[in-house]
C-alpha cells in the first residue's frame, strides 16, 4: 500500500491512547482485558485487510461513488447518511475529550466552550480542503510527531519508576473471558483503515498490494501500541485504584521528567504532541464525514456568488451539535457514551464488510 | 520584405502615416539617401538607434556598393533583418529601436537597438561565497545570452511574448523542451494569455498578476537573480520567465522547500550543508513561534518551562506595565519599521536610521520598563532570523504570518499557537503552484512525487 494509508492507521491508533480507549481497557482490568487485546489484534487486522483488499477493486473510487453505481439510490442514501453521522461521533469524541483535556491541563482559565471553539475554526478550514491537501497535513505533521511520541515512550519503558511487578500482577488476570466493550475499544486502534471509504479517491494507482509483509509490520506495530497503551500507565502508576483516573496517560506522562530539558515536565511535551495527534484523527474523520455528507446532500439552488453552500451549512451544524454537546457531557458520560459507541462501531463495521461483500457480488455480476 | 500585395502608392503612404503618427516626436529622423541614381529613405527615432551601428550597417554600404540592386541584396541578406507585417507593428518596433527603409517599393526594417543597460550586475539579493557572482542585467537580450551561456542545450527553448497593453514588453519564457511538465507550461502560457496589465514592469510583477487570486500570501513562483539558480531549476523541468528591463527571472512551479534553498548548498560540503540547511529551518521556526511562545509562557502556561526560566522572564518583567502581547507588539512593531526604513531610505540617512533604531531596541526600552530583557533577546533572535530565509518574498510572508502566530497565542495560549501552526501548515498544503502541491513532503524520486499520481 502506498504511506498515505499507513497514515491513516497510525493515526487512529496514537490518538486514541490519550482519548477513552485506555480508560476502558482499565475499567476491566480484572475482567479479560488482556485477552480481548489478544482477541482484537486480528479481528483489526483481518478487517483492514479486507477494507484495503475492497477498495484496491476501485482505484480512486470512494465509497458513495462506487454505492452509486451499483446500489438503488433508496438504498444508498440512508446507508451513507449512517455511515456519515457515525464518522462525525468519532470526531466528535475526539474533539471533547481533548477540550476536556486542555481544560484540566493546559489553559484551565479559559472557558471550555471557547476552547472547542477554537479547535473548530481551524477544524473547519481544514476539513474543507482537498482530500489530498488532507493527507499531506496528516503526513507533515505526523513526521514531526513520531519520534518525539516514540522517544517518549522509550522513556516511560526506561525509567526507574516503571514497576514491572504491577504489570506481571495484571498480567494474572490474563485468563478471565475477554469483554466485547474491551474488545470493541481495544479493536478501534486498528480501524483507522476504514477511512479508504473516502481516501480512497486518493489512491488512484491499481498496484495497491497489501502483503503478508505490510500485515505483520501492522500487527507489530499494533501489538506496541496496545501494549503500550495498557500496560504502561499500570506500571508508571500502580495496578491498584489505576482505573480511578479519568486520563490514565496523561498521569502517567507527568510521572516522567526530562531532567536536562528545555520542558521539564513530559506532560507538556506529551499533550501538544497528542494536541497535533488528535487534531489530525478529528480532521481525517471529519473530512470523511463531510464528504460523505456533501456526496448525499446536493441542493444546487443554494448558491451565493457561484459558491455552493451546502458545505458551510453542514459545518455549521457541526458546530452548534458540537459546542451544544460540550456544554452539556460530563467527562464520566463522555466515557460511558465513548464505549457504547465503540461497541456499536465494532458490530457496525462488520455489518459493513457484508456491505462490501454485497457490492462486490453487484459488481461481479 | 515587401508589404504584401501592395503597391508603390500604398508604401509611400505607409511613410506617410507613420510620419503622422509620430510628427510630434522630436527625435524622429526621416532621410534620404541619395547618390547618382541610388535612392533609399531612412526613417528611425534617434534615441532608441545605435547611431555608430547604423552607420557601419546601412549607410556606408550604400554609398560603397555600385548599383542599386547590389545595395537590395545586401540589406535583404543582413541578419538583423525584421519581418514586416503592418504599419502598426512597423511604429512599435521603430518605437523599441529599429531602423525602417524604404528601398524601391518595398519597406525593410533592421534592428539596430542602442541598449544601455546590459550591464551584467553582481549578485545584491541573493550573494552567495562560492558560485557565480554576476547576476543578471536589465537588458532581455543581454539576460538570455547568459542563461544560454550556462546551458547548452539546443532543447532550451524561448517562446517571446508581449506583456502590458500600454508598454508592452517582451516577456520571454525559457524552458528545457525535454524536461519540462506539459501540464505547467499549458497553463503558464494561458495566464500570460489572461495578462491584461497596463504596465507591467518588473519580473516579478509577474508573481502577482499571474496567481490567479486577488489576495494571497505566500509566494506560488520564486523570484531569483541568480543565474546558477536560474539553470539549476531549468534543468528540472521547471519554466523561466523574463521581462525585458527587470534584473530578475521569475519560476514556476516553485514549492515551499524551494524558497528555503540557497545555491550554496549545492557548492558545499554534504554535512555542512546539511548543517546550514538545518539552522534555516530553525531560524524559520524560531521567527515564527517565538513572539507567540513568550506571550503563551507569560501570561498562560508559565508552568511548562523550568521553574527557573518562568521565575526569570516573571522577574525581567517588573514594572512592564502592559500585559505580555502588547510588549511584544510594541517591540515587534519597532522592529519592522526598523526593517523598512532600512530598505525604503536612501543609504546616506540609513545610518541614522539604525542607530537611533539600536538605541530603542537595545538598552533604553528595558531602563524605561516598557520591555523585559528577555523580550529584547527575542526581538533579536526574531529580526536574525528572519533574514535567515533565502528568498526575499518567503521571509517577508513569515513576516506576515508570525502575527496570525501571536494573535492565537494571545487568545488561548500554548494550544492556540499549536492550532495555528497547523492552521498556517494546512493553508500551505492547501495551496499549489501551477498544478504542484505547494507543501508536502518529498520521500521518493522526483518523478513519482510529481506526476499526476502522487498516491
Amino acid at each position: 500500500m502506498s504511506r498515505y494509508f499507513y497514515y491513516l492507521v497510525f493515526v487512529n491508533m496514537i490518538a486514541n491512547v490519550v482519548a477513552s480507549v485506555p480508560k476502558i481497557l482499565l475499567l476491566e482490568k480484572t475482567e479479560g482485558a488482556i485477552l480481548s487485546m489478544v482477541l482484537a489484534l486480528p479481528l483489526g487486522l483481518v478487517l483492514c485487510y479486507i477494507v484495503a483488499k475492497f477498495f484496491n477493486r476501485f482505484p480512486g473510487k470512494g465509497l458513495p461513488e462506487i454505492m452509486k453505481k451499483y446500489l438503488p439510490r433508496w438504498f444508498t442514501f440512508p446507508i451513507i447518511i449512517l455511515i456519515a453521522f457515525g464518522w462525525f461521533m468519532a470526531g466528535m469524541i475526539t474533539l471533547i475529550t481533548y477540550s476536556f483535556l486542555l481544560k484540566r491541563f493546559l489553559t484551565p482559565d479559559m472557558p471550555l466552550v471557547w476552547i472547542t471553539a477554537i479547535f473548530l475554526l481551524f477544524i473547519s478550514y481544514g476539513i474543507l480542503m482537498k482530500t489530498s491537501s488532507v493527507l499531506y497535513t496528516v503526513e507533515f505533521v505526523l513526521v514531526c510527531c513520531l519520534p518525539v511520541i516514540f522517544i517518549i515512550i522509550i522513556k516511560a519503558y526506561t525509567t526507574a519508576e516503571m514497576e514491572w511487578d504491577f504489570v506481571k500482577e495484571s498480567m494474572m488476570y490474563v485468563y478471565r473471558l475477554p469483554t466485547f466493550s474491551a474488545l470493541a475499544a481495544s479493536t478501534y486502534l486498528l480501524l483507522g483503515g476504514f477511512n479508504l471509504i473516502i481516501f480512497n479517491r486518493f489512491f488512484t494507482k491499481r498496484k495497491q498490494k497489501m502483503t503478508l509483509l505490510q500485515i505483520l509490520f501492522l500487527g507489530i506495530v499494533a501489538f506496541g501500541s496496545l501494549f503500550t497503551t495498557y500496560f504502561v500507565p499500570i506500571g508508571l502508576n500502580g495496578f491498584e485504584g489505576v482505573e480511578t483516573i479519568s486520563y490514565p496517560w496523561i498521569t502517567t506522562s507527568d510521572a516522567l521528567r526530562l531532567e536536562l530539558g528545555i520542558i521539564e515536565r513530559v506532560l507538556f511535551v506529551f499533550l501538544i504532541l497528542y494536541l497535533a495527534v488528535s487534531f489530525l484523527s478529528l480532521l481525517i474523520h471529519w473530512h470523511v464525514s463531510l464528504e460523505l455528507f456533501r456526496s448525499v446532500i446536493q441542493i444546487k439552488r443554494l448558491k451565493w456568488k457561484e459558491k455552493n453552500l451546502v458545505p458551510y451549512i453542514i459545518i455549521g451544524v457541526f458546530w452548534i451539535i458540537s459546542l451544544q454537546l460540550t456544554k452539556y457531557l460530563t467527562e464520566h458520560q463522555l466515557t460511558i457514551y465513548t464505549s457504547y459507541f465503540f461497541d456499536g462501531l465494532l458490530i457496525s463495521f462488520i455489518a459493513m464488510v457484508g456491505l462490501f461483500w454485497f457490492i462486490l457480488r453487484r459488481a461481479k455480476a | 520584405m515587401p508589404l504584401k500585395g501592395k503597391k508603390q502608392v500604398n508604401v509611400d503612404e505607409a511613410i506617410v502615416g507613420i510620419l503622422e503618427e509620430l510628427k510630434l516626436t522630436g527625435d524622429v529622423v526621416h532621410k534620404p539617401l541619395r547618390m547618382d541614381d541610388k535612392e533609399i529613405e531612412l526613417l528611425y527615432i534617434k534615441t532608441v538607434v545605435d547611431g555608430d551601428q547604423l552607420h557601419q550597417l546601412i549607410i556606408k554600404p550604400f554609398f560603397e556598393l555600385g548599383h542599386l540592386h547590389h545595395v537590395a541584396s545586401y540589406l535583404n541578406s543582413l541578419p538583423n533583418q525584421q519581418e514586416v507585417q503592418s504599419q502598426e507593428q512597423i511604429l512599435l518596433d521603430l518605437t523599441k529601436g529599429s531602423v525602417l527603409v524604404k528601398l524601391n517599393k518595398d519597406l525593410l526594417l533592421f534592428d539596430v537597438k542602442k541598449v544601455n543597460t546590459n550591464t551584467v550586475r553582481e549578485t545584491s539579493v541573493e550573494p552567495t561565497i562560492l558560485g557565480p557572482q554576476y547576476a543578471l542585467s536589465e537588458d532581455l537580450a543581454t539576460n538570455i545570452n547568459l542563461i544560454r551561456q550556462r546551458y547548452h542545450k539546443p532543447s532550451l527553448t524561448v517562446e517571446m511574448h508581449e506583456v502590458g497593453s500600454k508598454t508592452n514588453q517582451s516577456l520571454a519564457v525559457i524552458y528545457d523542451q525535454n524536461v519540462v511538465k506539459e501540464g505547467v507550461l499549458k497553463e503558464v502560457n494561458s495566464r500570460i494569455s489572461e495578462l491584461d496589465q497596463d504596465i507591467v514592469q518588473s519580473t516579478t510583477q509577474l508573481q502577482r498578476f499571474m496567481n490567479n487570486r486577488t489576495r494571497s500570501l505566500l509566494p506560488t513562483m520564486m523570484a531569483t537573480e541568480r543565474t546558477d539558480r536560474i539553470v539549476y531549476n531549468l534543468a528540472g523541468g521547471k519554466v523561466i520567465l523574463l521581462v525585458d528591463g527587470s534584473p530578475s527571472t521569475v519560476i514556476a512551479p516553485a514549492v515551499f522547500f524551494d524558497f528555503m534553498t540557497s545555491m550554496e548548498d549545492n557548492y558545499g560540503l554534504y554535512w555542512v550543508t546539511k548543517f546550514s540547511k538545518f539552522l534555516r529551518y530553525l531560524g524559520l521556526f524560531a521567527c515564527l513561534i517565538l513572539p507567540g511562545l513568550y506571550v503563551a509562557a507569560t501570561s498562560f502556561n508559565p508552568e511548562v518551562f523550568r521553574v527557573e526560566l518562568a521565575l526569570s522572564i516573571a522577574g525581567s518583567r517588573i514594572g512592564v506595565p502592559y500585559p505580555s502581547f502588547v510588549e511584544v507588539l510594541f517591540m515587534l512593531i519597532i522592529m519592522e519599521l526598523l526593517t523598512e526604513a532600512s530598505i525604503r531610505l536612501p543609504k546616506a540617512v540609513t545610518g541614522t536610521a539604525t542607530t537611533v533604531g539600536g538605541l530603542i531596541l537595545g538598552t533604553a526600552a528595558t531602563e524605561a520598563a516598557l520591555a523585559s530583557n528577555i523580550m529584547i533577546i527575542i526581538v533579536a533572535a526574531v529580526a536574525i532570523s528572519t533574514f535567515v530565509i533565502p528568498i526575499n518574498e518567503m521571509s517577508y510572508a513569515i513576516r506576515v504570518i508570525r502575527y496570525i502566530l501571536l494573535l492565537f497565542a494571545s487568545i488561548a495560549g500554548l494550544a492556540g499557537l499549536a492550532l495555528a501552526l497547523i492552521g498556517i501548515l494546512m493553508y500551505m498544503t492547501n495551496k499549489d503552484s501551477f498544478g504542484e502541491p505547494y507543501f508536502k513532503i518529498y520521500f521518493n524520486q522526483k518523478r513519482a512525487e510529481t506526476g499526476d499520481n502522487p498516491s
